[in-house]
């Protein structure tokens, strides 16, 4: 009897230590991530990725590091376009398998952002329908989610500004935003939860006029 | 008992979580070591990332057959299957990604636009806020380097050769009448809205094996594989209208374009030099729809024109003017289909169509010719890895052209010709390193109405010197069957034929570009005939012959000047040929010495407006004086263009677009017609050619309308 339950026990183990490789990983990498160490993050999730082909989350962080770390570096010319490639190349691999999915939409409206801060005079022209397309479409299937609703809101601001036109609908946009995030549950603690910070820093640009 | 029991279920444990240690060290080609490449064993969770000396170290649990996988930014992956438990520590050597932005380019002869160009001189959006381009892609190319300013003509001439030695193709497939129709000294257009084309490679020598019948030049143009929105076009223009629709489906798309130009109005506010009685007036469409197949892209574009005119031109010879009266129907159609064939080998294949038909009044007398050309296309290319790459392709050329003239109150001459052109080539691209790239093929072409074949060799070479900078070496051998003009009076005839060598520098760096080119261009087997005209009962034989030298120069700067571009395109030219009726080998009257344009764009931010100021020079061209000793040996004054443009965005949306072309008032000749008999005196009076007006101004309002309300048209200006 002893046996079987010493069996059970540690079979259980082992399953559970399967479960929480996954989350030792994703905890190890955001913890790179925080440290500043994005390089390191990207090639932890990356390996994730490689175990985990059930997950789209380390892909799409994957995509998400790089091309943050693609904003940050854009004084640097050189280094941003392989930084978006990488993280093409791995929303790619997702992409094709959930193609309705809105973080990924999103993801995508972002890296093609980024091309855009990257070399507005070339890039404009090509990437700008595009992004609004993937937010278009990340819109029908999802309205309700923050981040959506607020990289919308944002990407249509910069224009409107420029021209001198009426924001007061995006920025409309933008606080509904921040009620959204308020209430938006991520399947776990490790589906994407980022956004917030950033859409009250538009809201006081906002407020200011 | 128990105790005996846990500890050998301890030790088996144990067993199935035992480590193994891997080791190595990654570096680059040269050995250097890489620091912070992704090294783990595909499907686990371990790995680690190199240190700064190139050195990993990791356990995994995973036992067997396993893949190792190392991933690296800019560096192609490297993957291995080895067995965990026989593992040695070892160096692996990453090889830069090919596909990465700095390497070696093959680009001796290539001025490339558009999306997909790797380095590319010209921005899609260049082509129309060029100021002095008004909308002509052909008017945008002028701009570059090795292109002769032909202002009496408005074609494409290349590097000492005649505006047909430059072949057009769409989607990879001929077009076999790229400019709308003329009079003789009236410049023409070419036929092709920039709008829906986003890709321009413009190759001014050393060109693919993949192109042919082509002496000088190829202009290929790729239509836009997929639209991204659905959006409409508004148009309002001094000269005509336009309207454009886009429609977008699951899998699908299609757009549709039709302009309607109109000269008249224009004419009566704006003195011409030239006697119109009916101003240039035409209706225009364009279509392209587009597939996507889970293989592959299918594109259909076609396009159709009507054109008509009627003027009268003076004549040096008579004291009437001579009335031509010109109706021009235009059909061109083109199917392709680019997609997988089976495993790592691509297809390409096609098929294009061309109707051209004039109806020319001259005088009381009247010309009439159509011509059909086809262009059957299909090519196979296998990219072996990121390092070989081979295309094999064969093409079949079609023409079939009729000429009737009836002299008035006379009789008809008929003329005309069939010729079939097959041909097949191979061309192979390998990258030997990041730094050293080859291009070899050949083209085999046979025309069965001159009964002749041909074997045309093509290779290029490219090295990489820093990190910036490169330079590549072009040669290959052209033909190209004598034009309609000799073809449809006499088959007797060969082809005619050149050979390019090219050297190329060019150095690109953020923003920054700089080209220079050198050429030898050697002409054989030109056409000669023994009138003053090419005519029916002329004797034609392929006794000609020429050379072309020269410098092309380029420099492109985005970066130095906050909200300004410019480029400045210079180029030397040492030219003679001996063919048409030439006495004796020497410059052709198209050709100027020195061409420079200075082309600029400057942002201005608070009036949200472009404002383009162009500047086009030339040194310079011969004209024949019967008055002088020699042949050739008139020359006119330096040509000056300054052009100013200026795009207003009202709104997101809309924008007003003004252009003026020279502004100075510049008045300029581009040549000089003589009388075919001297007067009383023993002189040959003289005209000028002149420009049809001193000046030209374009006002437009262009209006998209669109879902996402920010896209406009400042790209088809």
């Amino acid at each position: 009897m002893k046996k079987i339950i010493i069996t059970i026990v540690l079979f259980a183990t082992a399953l559970v230590s399967a479960q929480s490789q996954f989350e030792q990983g994703m905890g190890k990498a955001f913890q790179l991530w925080g440290e500043g160490k994005p390089a390191e993050a990207s090639a932890m999730f990356e390996r994730i990725a490689s175990a985990e082909k059930n997950s789209w989350l380390p892909n799409y962080y994957v995509a998400l590091v790089n091309t943050t770390t693609a904003f940050q570096s854009l004084g640097d010319k050189e280094k941003v376009a392989p930084l978006l490639d990488k993280a093409q190349e791995a929303l790619d691999i997702e992409f094709i398998k959930h193609p309705e999915n809105p973080e990924i939409l999103v993801m995508q409206a972002m890296i093609y952002t980024a091309w855009v801060a990257y070399d507005p005079m070339t890039n404009a022209m090509k990437y700008s329908p595009k992004v609004m397309e993937m937010y278009a479409k990340a819109g029908k299937i999802a309205p309700e989610n923050p981040r959506v609703v607020f990289g919308q809101a944002e990407f249509e601001i910069g224009g409107a500004r420029y021209f001198g036109q009426d924001t007061s609908a995006m920025c409309a946009q933008i606080d509904k935003a921040i009620g959204l995030f308020a209430t938006f549950k991520p399947e776990t603690a490790f589906h994407p939860n980022w956004g917030l910070d950033r859409a009250l820093e538009a809201q006081k640009e906002c407020n200011k006029k | 008992m128990k105790g005996i029991f846990t500890f050998l279920f301890l030790i088996v444990s144990i067993s199935v979580f035992s480590q193994t240690k891997i080791s190595g060290k990654v570096v680059d080609e040269k050995g250097l070591p890489l620091e912070g490449a992704n090294i783990f064993i595909e499907g686990t969770y371990d790995g680690t990332a190199s240190d700064a000396d190139g050195n990993f170290s990791f356990t995994t649990t995973a036992t067997g057959t396993q893949i190792l996988k190392i991933t690296f930014l800019t560096y192609e992956s490297f993957t291995e299957t080895f067995i965990v438990e026989n593992f040695k520590s070892k160096t692996i050597k990453l090889k830069e990604s090919m596909n990465s932005l700095d390497a070696v380019v093959i680009n001796a002869g290539t001025l490339e636009a558009g999306d997909k160009a790797r380095v590319s001189v010209l921005k899609p959006l260049d082509i129309v806020t060029t100021a002095g381009s008004a909308g002509d892609i052909i008017a945008a190319l002028q701009s570059l380097p090795g292109t002769q300013t032909v202002g009496e003509s408005g074609r494409l001439f290349v590097r000492g050769g005649e505006a047909d030695e430059t072949q057009t193709f769409v989607d990879g497939l001929r077009v076999a009448q790229p400019y709308g129709a003329s009079a003789n000294n009236i410049p023409t257009r070419g036929r092709f809205s920039p709008f829906l084309f986003s890709g321009i490679s413009f190759s001014t020598g050393g060109y693919s094996a993949e192109y042919g019948e082509a002496l000088s030049s190829v202009l290929l143009l790729n239509t836009q594989d997929e639209p991204v929105q659905e959006e409409t076009d508004i148009s309002l223009m001094t000269v005509g209208l336009g309207l454009s629709n886009t429609q977008k489906w699951e899998k699908s798309s299609l757009t549709l374009n039709t302009a309607y130009v109109d000269l008249a109005p224009y004419q009566l506010a704006v003195p011409q030099a030239v006697d119109w009685n009916r101003a240039y007036q035409s209706l225009s469409g364009e279509a392209v729809y587009r597939y996507q197949f889970n293989s592959g892209l299918l594109k259909f574009y076609t396009a159709f024109e009507a054109a008509r005119f009627d003027l009268n031109q003076e004549n040096i010879n008579t004291t009437e003017k001579n009335r031509v009266n010109l109706n021009n129907n235009n059909l061109y159609l083109n199917t392709s289909f680019n997609g997988v064939l089976a495993g790592t080998w691509d297809i390409t294949t096609g098929l294009s169509y061309g109707y051209g038909q004039n109806k020319i009044g001259l005088d009381l007398d009247d010309v009439e010719n159509t011509e059909h050309a086809s262009h059957l296309k299909l090519k196979v290319s296998n990219k072996f890895s990121d390092r070989i790459k081979l295309s094999i392709g064969a093409d079949y050329f079609i023409t079939q052209f009729d000429e009737s003239f009836k002299e008035n109150l006379g009789d008809s001459f008929l003329s005309g010709y069939d010729a079939n052109i097959a041909a097949a080539y191979s061309e192979m691209d390998i990258f030997f390193s990041k730094k050293l790239a080859a291009k070899v093929g050949f083209r085999a072409s046979n025309n069965d109405l001159l009964d002749e074949f041909n074997l045309s060799p093509r290779a290029s070479l490219a090295y990489k010197t820093g990190k910036f900078s490169q330079f590549s070496f072009a040669y290959g051998d052209f033909v190209q069957a004598p034009r309609a003009d000799y073809l449809k009076y006499t088959s007797q005839l060969e082809t005619e034929n050149t050979a390019h060598y090219i050297l190329n520098y060019s150095y690109n760096r953020q923003g920054k570009t700089f080209r220079a080119e050198a050429y030898y261009k050697k002409y054989n087997n030109l056409v000669k005939f023994d009138t003053p005209t090419a005519q029916f009962n002329s004797v034609y034989e392929n006794s000609g012959s020429g050379y072309a030298k020269g410098l092309d120069l380029f420099w492109r700067d985005n970066k130095t000047f906050k909200n300004l571009e410019y480029w400045i395109s210079y180029s030397f030219i040492d030219t003679q040929r001996d063919y048409r009726n030439f006495p004796i080998q020497a410059t052709p009257s198209f050709v100027a010495k020195h061409t420079a344009s200075v082309v600029t764009k400057y942002w201005i931010n608070s009036l949200r407006s472009q404002l383009g100021l162009t500047h086009n020079f030339n040194s310079g061209r011969p004209f024949e004086n019967p008055n002088k000793a020699g042949f050739m040996n008139g020359k006119t004054k330096d040509f000056h263009n300054l052009n100013l443009s200026w795009a207003y965005l009202m709104s997101p949306q809309k924008i007003l677009y003004l252009s003026v072309s020279n502004v100075l008032g510049t008045q300029n000749v581009f040549g000089y017609e003589f009388a075919n008999t001297p007067d009383a005196n023993g002189v040959f009076n003289s005209k000028p050619i002149v420009p049809t007006a001193d000046r030209f101004i374009f006002v437009g309002f262009f209006w998209t309308i669109s879902k996402d309300k920010k896209t406009n048209q400042l790209d088809n200006l």
